[in-house]
């Protein structure tokens, strides 16, 4: 049976599905015998999630925005005049 | 977003792109439109700050003005405006005071001699719904995000934050698949040890209540 190691240096292809039959049947097996690595297991995909979402809260403040508008004007109008 | 969405959007952009190089000033006001939010948000969260994201974002879209010309289509148009932003929040980085750096590896998971975990590992996979977005929990996985070393965080922001495919991410970052590979498994693994921390004190303080 694989142990805790090489059970967690497989979790990112695990979790894309990228191992094949026989390494991921070794690694179901392991999860069977294994509370921690099930854990892990959870913990891993959701920090992922939660990261992804939690970041991808950004948008982009109104000032900013505004900035960056009259900023563009005052260049296209620049690159106009020339 | 399914396939087809993806080549007509594919399809769009580098319409939009080769009428900008002949000259059109609207097709650059679109591509200002598609990629003005992506811009500022991958600065903002290299270096979360207002400010240096504003200034960055300035520059990436000055430099796509005055540089399309030499954009020649070899890699993706977006592959291309990555680089520059990430370009662009470097150098700013840089001309920062640095932060002390901090090792990656300490926080790796650790296993005994036959290869069996050694800490003890709580599930709070099932508990994150409701601390999700209190502004505490914000504050962690951004503290938690920017502790992340650079070569790593860069990967993770563009792969799990910016949802770009593994091969893209290595046609920006000029890296191998296997390296890309490597870097966001590590940031994941360091990102959970630290999440863990404040989830597993949240869960035991909600278990004496």
């Amino acid at each position: 049976m694989i142990c805790c190691k090489e059970c967690i240096d497989l979790l990112y292809d695990y979790i894309e599905g990228l191992l094949d039959q026989e390494t991921s049947k070794s690694l179901e097996e392991h999860f069977e015998e294994c509370p921690p690595c099930i854990a892990f297991l959870n913990t891993y995909k959701s920090t992922t999630t939660i990261c992804r979402d939690t970041l991808n809260q950004i948008e982009i403040p109104d000032e900013v925005r505004h900035t960056l508008q009259s900023f563009l004007k005052e260049n296209k109008d620049q690159h106009e005049k020339k | 977003m399914s396939f087809t969405q993806q080549k007509e959007n594919r399809e769009i952009e580098e319409a939009l792109v080769k009428d900008f190089q002949a000259g059109n000033l609207d097709a650059y006001d679109k591509i200002v439109e598609l990629y003005q939010k992506r811009i500022y948000a991958l600065s903002f969260n290299l270096m979360r700050n207002q400010m240096d994201a504003q200034d960055v974002a300035q520059e990436v879209l000055l430099t796509l003005f005055k540089k399309i010309h030499t954009f020649q289509g070899k890699s993706a148009f977006s592959s291309w405006v990555y680089r520059i932003t990430l370009n662009s929040s470097y150098m700013k980085l840089r001309s920062k005071k640095k932060e002390p750096k901090i090792s990656i590896d300490e926080l790796l998971p650790s296993f005994n001699s036959t290869g069996f975990q050694q800490e003890k590992i709580q599930d709070w996979s099932e508990n994150t719904e409701s601390l999700l977005f209190t502004n505490e929990t914000r504050e962690i996985i951004n503290k938690a995000v920017g502790l992340l070393p650079e070569k790593e965080k860069v990967v993770f922001l563009l792969r799990d934050v910016e949802g770009l495919s593994t091969e893209k991410v290595s046609e920006v970052l000029d890296l191998t698949i296997p390296a890309v590979k490597s870097r966001l498994h590590r940031a994941r693994l360091f990102l959970r040890k630290k999440l863990s921390g404040y989830f597993e004190e949240y869960n035991s303080q909600k278990g004496e209540t």
